[in-house]
């Protein structure tokens, strides 16, 4: 997983060096802003639309934590019937379920009746491309 | 055993070993196999090397080539994976990473497994910290594991034996009465470090469990065996003798090989995997800078065709300077190869070796060297860059060829690389 972007502060130029050059440290890393734990952190490409109303779009990517446990309404990958989907994790005092975005809770999975539902990652990111 | 001069002194080593490692990696993104019967193959998918409980169970044998084992696949809906070293690769890295936070010495000792020192806990802690390793691990990334934790490197796998075998997941042997009792019952041929040879010899003389082995006379093992079966006797005893290797060595040589997808019968063809070859162990080798003195060529027919007859040859050149240069070493594999190629044989392997590998720059001197070193030092330097930035293969040499028919077999492929942004794992949603 190696994703810099080179932070430049001045272009090459003749005369005197910008005053800033002294400053200049490393390349700025995404890495480091998106990637809170590496050895769990998985990135996982997504296609179709049904996590729209969340702002998870076809062919986003997501980054996913292993390690964190959710919160209510995280999004998170889950297994759900022998399946991997992303879903939003909703706690209420004595059930949680997931549904598909936080708006529409018709199809929601009760997570105390469906004990094979195993919350797989918490998504911390969306990667989402604009032009 | 009062002959014993060593000291006992608290070591507690534990063996963490990820349970049936490919096919754990190849389920972490595909929840359907999970408790279904999977195997992951070799290479050119050629024999099973990863097999999953519900696969053993249905009588697969780890190292069964793929063609024997294909009845009971079909038969048993098994679910079938070309091996994905780029994944396992990711994903290895990912679980060493996680180990390496539980302690300072730690000692990786293959892709799916580590030891790892806990001379600091308490031996009343250990179970519960042998507990909470494996947790970590498997909510982190994916991975069940088996640990074994006793006070030497051989009992720490005898206890990560048993582990794996009744999936406890955590098996401690600090006690020595818990200890006998299991050595007892352990096969002598299962110990670590007990070679084939050497059991048989064990069998010959009637110690056919660890046990036995434990308690056999100083003065036996002295006669009998080498320095190693020495120290297996005292490890068992629970005296550290093998210490953890917390530093990697570097690479002695440096292998590549590859069998063919289909059977190759034309010196050109052969020509381009050895070039092949000799450009990614090139590689390999400039990446932790060091120069080889000599490179082994060799080509096999199938051992397995009943209908031609079966060749196999091998050729050692020594190079006139040490090098990592490709060219160089693309021209030397080449007349070697050239040596031993028999024309009429259907060969279904290649490979190159280099070996006696040095650092870089500590090579012996030669009055040709310096002439040669900096124009190539250069070259290899820009095309190692430009296949780093762009790509493997990006630059290559024109001998390498373009189509390569040579390719793996890998008709179960399962396609994702979580460390490639090209191959990343996919969901529908």
């Amino acid at each position: 997983m190696k994703l810099t972007i080179p932070f430049y502060l001045h272009k090459v130029g003749a005369g005197f060096p910008s005053p800033a050059t002294d400053y200049i440290e490393d390349d700025l890393d995404l890495n480091t802003h998106l990637v809170n734990n590496a050895p769990a952190t998985f990135i996982i490409r997504v296609q179709g639309r049904s996590m729209r109303d969340v702002g998870i779009y076809d062919g986003d990517l997501l980054i996913v934590d292993k390690s964190i446990n959710p919160k209510s309404f995280s999004t998170v990958i889950a297994n759900v019937n022998e399946e991997l989907v992303v879903k939003t994790f909703i706690k209420e005092k004595e059930v949680s379920y997931l549904t598909s975005g936080s708006k529409s809770t018709i199809d929601k999975i009760n997570l105390g009746e469906n004990q094979e539902v195993i919350i797989w990652g918490v998504v911390t990111y969306v990667i989402h491309k604009l032009q | 055993m009062s002959y014993i001069n060593y000291s006992k002194k608290k070591n507690n080593i534990a063996l963490i070993d990820c349970n049936s490692f490919y096919v754990s990696c190849e389920r972490l993104f595909n929840p359907k196999i999970i408790n279904k019967p999977v195997v992951v193959l070799s290479n050119n998918d050629g024999c099973v090397i990863s097999r999953s409980t519900e696969a053993k169970k249905i009588g697969i044998k780890m190292g069964e080539p793929y063609f024997k084992v294909k009845d009971l696949v079909k038969k048993n809906d098994v679910q079938i994976f070309s091996s994905n070293y780029a994944l396992y690769g990711d994903i290895s890295r990912r679980v060493m990473k996680v180990i390496k936070e539980f302690s300072d010495k730690m000692e990786i000792y293959s892709i799916d497994e580590a030891f790892i020192s806990l001379a600091f806990v308490e031996n009343q802690r250990l179970n519960e910290y042998g507990k909470e390793i494996r947790e970590r691990i498997l909510k982190w990334t994916g991975i069940p594991t088996s640990i074994g934790i006793a006070n030497t490197k051989t009992l720490s796998k005898v206890a990560n034996y048993i582990a794996k075998k009744n999936k406890t997941g955590v098996i401690v042997l600090d006690k020595e009465k818990d200890i006998d009792e299991e050595l007892k019952k352990f096969d002598i041929s299962n110990i670590w470090g007990v070679g084939k040879q050497l059991s048989k010899l064990y069998i010959k003389n009637n110690i056919d469990t660890a046990y036995k082995l434990k308690n056999i006379s100083n003065t036996w093992v002295k006669k009998n065996t080498n320095v190693l079966g020495a120290k297996t006797v005292m490890e068992l005893r629970g005296i550290p003798c093998v210490e953890l290797q917390t530093i990697e060595p570097k690479r002695k040589s440096c292998c590549v090989s590859r069998s063919f997808g289909k059977k190759v019968e034309n010196i050109e063809k052969l020509e381009e995997s050895i070039t092949t070859h000799c450009l990614s162990a090139a590689e390999k080798i400039r990446g932790e800078d060091q120069v080889a003195k000599t490179i082994t060529v060799s080509i096999r027919t199938s051992p397995f065709d009943r209908h031609r007859e079966y060749y196999s040859n091998s050729i050692t050149i020594d190079l006139p300077i040490a090098t990592n240069n490709s060219i160089e070493l693309i021209k030397a594999a080449t007349e070697g190869l050239m040596a031993i190629y028999k024309y009429g044989y259907f060969y279904q392997k290649s490979g190159i070796t280099l070996s006696n590998l040095n650092d870089a720059g500590k090579e012996e001197f030669n009055l040709l060297a310096p002439l040669l070193e900096t124009k190539s030092k250069s070259l290899m330097e820009a095309i190692d860059l430009t296949n780093t930035k762009y790509g493997r293969n990006s630059i290559s040499i024109a001998q390498a060829g373009v189509s390569s028919t040579w390719k793996m077999r890998r008709e179960h492929f399962s396609k994702i690389d979580t460390a490639s942004f090209d191959s990343l794992p996919m969901l529908k949603i």
